[in-house]
């Protein structure tokens, strides 16, 4: 109960925070809208196949440069705060949630704005938006732990990427599979293994995060 | 060299496994048929050659058969043995066929006492000139029987294979030898993060680095393998190959990360964190990878495989102690890196 | 950084032994039933063991060469 309560505080405090520097969100907004642009008119036309690639990497650039701060920004003096105050379990919880609910944000917007800038082949809406939802949640997982690996080197910003990319791989190709099938690309009758394959991996990755989290954070 | 009787066993079993992995010849085998397509009603002579075979130093007649299908089968007219790899036989292909299809697949058989009996499963085309009912008369069949059996240690001859089937135990070994050193690894770096003893975490990192290397050289003797097999270096819906790949790019961005610190304990606790990590996301990949699409790789779609007929007895017997040995020469080498890194890091204390 | 520049190093040196070996002609390595691959392929891994040996060799010396130094 105590540690709910905590989560509470925490994702206000994330929340407040957000609001207080509206400029880290308003940046990754923009980014999100330029790099739609960007490819848009590189590409012109963007063919079904196309699109479904080019809309995850979108996401996961996203993802990387939304969630690479969420360690960074507070100072070691304040973090030793929050550690004699919270425990890390409720940290990495209501750091985990409010990234999942930016990141779904941040999904949503970029599908819309895709959508509108180079056509919705969309056929099934509730397997591509079980994906983008449970995309969202492994990438928040993933990404977070590895924002908290890495603020703690020097060079965080080339190291985030590059520890999490191979990481990612297995959701990003279950994900691209599975809205593969949600444009029709592909026929394939088992789309609740993938579904079930996407759950297991935020499983693991979500219990792996509470067991070593404790060891990072502790200095 | 009480302790150390196990590096020992490890050279001895890799000398055990390259002596007869190298040695051992294959079984015989028909390396290829002209003219493979064939009309029906007509007699035609195919030039056989063997690999490894000895036609002509048997007591008994070389008998061959066109397979159709389980039940029926062509027995050869007339043999003419060259040498002891080739060898022109004659067939009287009957207009009947007792097939439906206008174009069957059949197979070659060849059988002597010597090379005992070869197959050339799906060579031969059999075109049917003219259409004559399945049921009628004018076919005699010629059952296989009597096969002989190639005795003595040989590994199995297959298409395309041919020798690179030796592979199996220069590279398939390194994969397994990989696994078995980076789970070590995962399980040194829970020990450094319940005791906090430095010895752990160098002893994690050498597994890796070891781990990293044979992974490398799995990966590279792989794509030597599948440029000649399939014809490319890389297939991307593959397991085996993917995850080498996505492990080494875990590993290579490990060894960055324990490269940006300065400090000894702190760069060994969140190695030890990114490790385990690491480990358990690309766990997943081994269900995700197959579901993708069809494979090349051994084991999917008709190619050559793991286990059934393509690893016989013979092979598990080269194998088996193959996976061990590279398993003890890494663990090995690990121990050298890691006195190594445990040396280094008492200099620095200084 | 210095250990990622030489993994770097190597798998520099593992693609152009993969080049040499690939660069025979395809006539030749599919000679006497494609036996020059499992050549290529235990020469590949040879370079591989002797290129680590060199590696942790030339880590030894740097090692000897501080404690000779102190």
């Amino acid at each position: 109960m105590i540690v709910l309560k905590e989560i509470i505080y925490l994702l206000r405090k994330e929340i407040l925070l957000e609001w207080r520097q509206k400029y880290a969100i308003s940046g990754i907004l923009l980014y999100v809208l330029s790099t739609v642009f960007v490819v848009y008119t590189s590409f012109k036309k963007v063919e079904p196949n196309a699109w479904n690639t080019l809309f995850w990497i979108i996401i996961l650039f996203a993802s990387v440069n939304a969630i690479a701060k969420s360690f960074v920004q507070e100072n070691s003096s304040r973090q030793l705060y929050y550690y004699s105050l919270a425990n890390p379990t409720a940290i990495i919880l209501s750091k985990i949630i409010y990234n999942s609910g930016l990141l779904l944000f941040l999904s949503f917007l970029s599908f819309i704005v895709f959508a509108l800038v180079a056509g919705n082949p969309v056929k099934d809406n509730f397997h591509f938006f079980a994906a983008l939802f449970l995309g969202s949640i492994g990438f928040s997982i993933t990404f977070t732990f590895i924002s908290a690996i890495s603020a703690k080197a020097n060079n965080s910003a080339t190291l985030m990427a590059i520890l999490s990319f191979p990481i990612i791989i297995p959701i990003i190709l279950t994900l691209i599979k599975l809205s593969a099938n949600a444009l029709r690309l592909m026929q394939d009758t088992a789309v609740w293994k993938d579904i079930a394959t996407l759950l297991a991996i935020d499983l693991i990755l979500i219990t792996m995060t509470f067991i070593l989290f404790p060891f990072l954070w502790k200095d | 060299m009480r302790k150390n009787w196990w590096k020992a066993l490890g050279v001895v079993i890799l000398i055990y496994t390259y002596t007869a992995g190298l040695l051992i010849p294959l079984k015989p085998g028909i390396l290829s048929v002209n003219p493979s397509n064939l009309n029906s009603g007509e007699e035609v002579t195919l030039t056989v050659i063997g690999y490894n075979t000895f036609f002509t130093k048997t007591e008994s007649e070389l008998r061959a058969w066109i397979k159709l299908d389980n039940e029926h089968a062509i027995s050869a007219t007339k043999i003419e043995l060259v040498n002891d790899t080739k060898a022109h036989v004659s067939f009287n292909i009957p207009s009947n066929l007792p097939t439906e299809d206008k174009v069957t697949d059949a197979s070659l058989v060849i059988d002597n006492d010597q090379d005992g009996a070869m197959v050339l499963p799906s060579k031969l085309t059999i075109k049917k000139t003219i259409d004559v009912n399945p049921n009628a008369e004018g076919w005699t069949n010629a059952p296989i029987t009597d096969l002989n059996r190639k005795t003595g240690f040989s590994f199995p001859f297959r298409g395309i294979l041919y020798e690179t089937i030796r592979n199996t135990y220069f590279h398939v070994c390194l994969w397994f030898a990989m696994i078995i050193l980076l789970i070590t690894s995962v399980v040194h770096s829970f020990k450094y993060l319940r005791n906090f003893r430095m010895e752990d975490d160098q002893k994690s990192m050498s597994f890796t680095m070891v781990g990293t290397l044979f992974g490398m050289l799995g990966i590279i003797t792989g794509s030597i393998w599948a440029k000649d097999t399939w014809g490319t270096y890389w297939t991307w819906e593959e397991v085996k190959l993917n995850m080498t790949a996505i492990a080494l790019l875990i590993y290579l961005a490990y060894f960055v990360l324990r490269s940006s610190f300065d400090d000894y304990e702190k760069r060994a606790r969140i190695a030890a964190v990114y490790n385990i990590f690491a480990f358990a996301a690309l766990i997943p990949l081994i269900f995700v990878i197959p579901r993708l699409t069809d494979s090349l790789h051994p084991g999917n779609g008709g190619n050559p495989a793991m286990g059934g007929e393509d690893l016989d007895n013979t092979m598990r017997m080269v194998f088996y102690p193959a996976i061990i040995g590279w398993t003890l020469v890494g663990v090995w080498i690990s121990q050298i890196v890691f006195r190594i890194q445990r040396l280094k890091e008492k200099i620095m204390e200084f | 950084m210095k250990k990622a520049k030489i993994f770097l190093q190597f798998i520099l040196f593992f693609f152009c032994s993969n080049l040499i070996a690939q660069t025979e002609n395809p006539d030749f390595a599919r000679s006497i039933g494609k036996i020059y691959v499992v050549v290529a392929v235990i020469v590949a891994i040879f370079i591989g063991i002797i290129a680590f040996l060199i590696y942790l060799d030339r880590k030894l010396t740097k090692l000897e060469n501080q404690i000779n130094n102190k």
